[in-house]
């Protein structure tokens, strides 16, 4: 039904243990291009553990263990040896539950992706790319002046942003999101997912949240996870409106979760 | 005896704690009033006021049991003239008084013959004012007695009785424990004071002998010109103009730090980086403490390290190379220094790069830092704060530190920056100045005070720095 051609990321038979703990059971699950999908569940149904496998977070702790196919653009195996794992983090950007700016400038957040990777060959062409995406992350109006200030003086939700333009500075080609709004108050809130609702248009999203009502006003695609198994995938009006399974029917309607 | 006493003063305020809780929970209630306080505080109540009084009586007595000891026995009944006295003369009275209270009691047949001799030379007064001062002894114990167990009784069944109802003691408790946590903290500053001005009034004495600038902008240093000075006399600046000048000191005592902080800064800080980023938890669980051990040497051991093994060899070397490094360069007394101070920056170097919040790390890792990166352009600059704050500390140490330098460096002054020759520091020279053999007045001795008061002043400022710098480091991430 769906051209191939049109999803960022699919992955199959995922797995994953820490030690002898079983986190992620054999899931499968494929993002459509310039989507957002969202990844919904109770606590601990390893929603976040599976974001995470996305971009390789997982591989800083010792005891998690990976396997499955991940396929980026139809071809390029993310868990492939020979790829650098700096290379995909280039494509794959995360912007984290608590917002995590350096405690440098402003400006000096924006461009440390920038500068690691070398994308820049000029002054110039730096400053520019530092306004660019705090303008596509819907801050610059806010900090125009203030670019050399400590970001860590910033609000939590311009912090959150200034996340998102960290990550959109190298620009990626999926941006991941594990529950940005959770620390966040309610018009921050909102802020971020007018902000994920511009982004789609060039960037494919996956958001894990535990607000239902945020999963379904950015996302188009849903995916519920319950004890490390997928329970149910699909378009997120079918989810929220008439799920096939009783599970998910359960949690989105409160009664556990 | 005193002992005993103080721990039969502990029983009974202790015993007191259940007679005041017992007391407390008897009361009839009347109406649906309860207990103003929680029972224990009655308790509390009850020891606080049995034990405080008894612990003061008893340091009053106890500082002041000379004074206490006079006024019994020197009394103008006894010495009618005692008024006109010096106090030269009313020492050695008291002196001798307090040689024949030990021989007074004794049977005259036991007696050896420069005890009867003495006893035949004195006074029928003084005879009669060594036999109070031997049975004051036996008062003195006995008021002791009074104060350990009499006063605490009386004291706490009378006040037992005013335990009712209404008395609300807790705020009461809690005033009382507070004042002594405050006192607490008081003696603790008051101590470093008393510390700083008995070095300042010794220092004023020296400094009426030694001009100000001769001894802060003076480059020579010889004590030994003090010779001639006897106590009390005043003398010309002029002679002591070359005797008193600490600059050569100070450059000593930076050269022989900086030596130290060269091998401490890369040697810590590498190692901390080592332990917080790159080693696994169980390396770093045998190797952290085993670093913290170099802190654990007594530093007695450095300096014979320093003299014995490491001087020799620097001294070797040199020479198969056409280099002159002297036997006691500043380099061997830094070296070991150095190692010495490799715990304070890389224990404290650790703890600050392990407190950067991971999220930071996380953060860096996504953008698609390496590991290196991350440490150079992340987590190093967070923590860099902290990390100065840990040289600075390592610094105040080093230019503190005494042994080893009194060991392996030199006693020579010698104004130079070249570690490979000999140089003395502050803390040598003062070592120097107060095992020396001249009488305590003397400028050569007194010295010891006014560069003890200027590496106080130093190292206090170091600290403070210090302590600022971490400080803030602290507020950062709250």
């Amino acid at each position: 039904m769906v051209d191939n051609n049109n999803f960022a990321l699919k992955t199959n038979n995922v797995y994953v243990h820490y030690g002898n703990k079983m986190a992620i059971n054999n899931v499968a699950l494929d993002f459509p291009k310039n989507e957002v999908t969202s990844l919904i569940g109770p606590s601990g149904c390893g929603k976040s553990t599976f974001l995470r496998c996305l971009n390789r977070m997982n591989d800083v702790i010792d005891s998690c263990k990976v396997e499955g196919s991940f396929i980026m653009n139809n071809t390029i195996d993310i868990y492939r040896d020979d790829l650098p794992i700096e290379n995909l983090r280039e494509k794959i950007g995360m912007v984290f539950q608590k917002p995590n700016p350096f405690p440098k400038s402003i400006y000096e957040n924006v461009a440390y992706g920038p500068k690691i990777h070398g994308v820049t060959s000029s002054q110039s062409e730096l400053d520019d790319l530092v306004k660019e995406s705090l303008h596509r992350a819907g801050l610059y109006d806010e900090v125009k002046d203030r670019l050399t200030d400590v970001a860590t003086g910033l609000s939590g939700g311009q912090q959150q942003r200034l996340c998102i333009a960290r990550a959109i500075s190298i620009k990626p080609e999926i941006i991941l999101m594990d529950e940005p709004c959770s620390a966040l108050d309610p018009i921050a809130t909102a802020k971020i997912e007018d902000l994920i609702n511009e982004l789609k248009e060039n960037y494919t999203i996956i958001i894990v949240t535990h607000s239902m009502s945020q999963a379904s006003r950015v996302s188009t695609k849903t995916a519920f996870f319950h004890l490390g198994n997928l329970i149910e995938e699909g378009d997120t009006s079918k989810i929220f409106t008439k799920p096939d399974k009783e599970q998910t029917n359960d949690y989105i309607t409160g009664r556990f979760g | 005896m005193v002992y005993f006493a103080l721990l039969l003063l502990f029983i009974v305020s202790y015993s007191f704690y259940y007679f005041g809780k017992n007391r407390a929970l008897k009361i009839k209630f009347t109406g649906d009033q309860k207990l103003a306080s929680l029972p224990d505080y009655y308790g509390y109540f009850l020891v606080l006021v049995v034990f405080l009084p008894s612990l003061i009586i008893w340091f009053i007595l106890l500082l002041y049991k000379s004074n206490f000891q006079e006024l019994y026995v020197m009394s103008p009944t006894l010495f009618p003239d005692i008024a006109q006295w010096s106090d030269a003369k009313f020492g050695l009275i008291m002196n001798k008084i307090s040689n024949l209270a030990l021989i007074v009691n004794i049977p005259e047949a036991d007696l050896l013959k420069g005890q009867t001799s003495l006893l035949n030379m004195s006074s029928e007064s003084e005879l009669i004012a060594a036999k109070n001062l031997a049975s004051f002894d036996s008062i003195y114990g006995w008021s002791i007695v009074i104060v350990f167990i009499l006063l605490p009784v009386i004291l706490g069944l009378s006040i037992s009785r005013l335990i009712n109802q209404k008395l609300n003691v807790q705020p009461i408790v809690e005033k009382i424990i507070i004042n002594i946590i405050r006192f607490s903290s008081i003696v603790a500053i008051l101590v470093t004071f008393g510390i700083f001005f008995s070095l300042i009034f010794e220092a004023i004495k020296f400094f009426q002998y030694v001009n100000f600038a001769d001894f802060f902008f003076n480059t020579a240093w010889n004590p030994n010109r003090a010779w001639v000075i006897s106590s009390g006399e005043t003398v010309d600046p002029e002679i002591l103009k070359d005797a008193f000048g600490w600059v050569p000191l100070l450059t000593g005592t930076l050269l022989v730090g900086s030596v130290a902080m060269f091998v401490a800064i890369p040697l810590g800080l590498a190692s901390a980086i080592y332990l917080a980023e790159y080693a696994s938890s169980k390396v770093r669980d045998i190797a952290k403490p085993i670093i913290e051990i170099l802190a654990g040497i007594p530093t007695v051991v450095y300096g014979f390290f320093a003299a014995l093994t490491l001087a020799p060899i620097l001294k070797n070397f040199g020479d198969s190379i056409g280099i002159d490094i002297s036997a006691e360069s500043a380099l061997a007394a830094g070296l070991a220094m150095g190692v010495m101070i490799i715990p304070f920056v890389s224990s404290l170097s650790d703890d600050v790069i392990r407190s950067v919040p991971n999220s930071l790390r996380d953060g860096s890792y996504a953008l698609g830092a390496t590991k290196s990166e991350t440490i150079k352009k992340v987590v190093l600059p967070a923590a860099l704060p902290g990390i100065m704050g840990s040289f600075l500390l390592a610094v105040s140490r080093a230019i503190g530190e005494t042994m080893i330098v009194v060991m392996a460096a030199s006693l020579r002054a010698n104004l130079t920056f070249n570690p490979l020759e000999p140089a003395t520091t502050i803390t040598t020279q003062i070592v120097t100045a107060l095992i020396g053999d001249v009488e305590f007045e003397n400028p050569k001795t007194l010295v010891a005070f006014a560069l003890g008061l200027s590496l106080f002043v130093m190292t206090l400022i170091l600290n403070i720095i210090a302590i600022t710098i971490v400080r803030k480091y602290r507020e950062k991430y709250e």
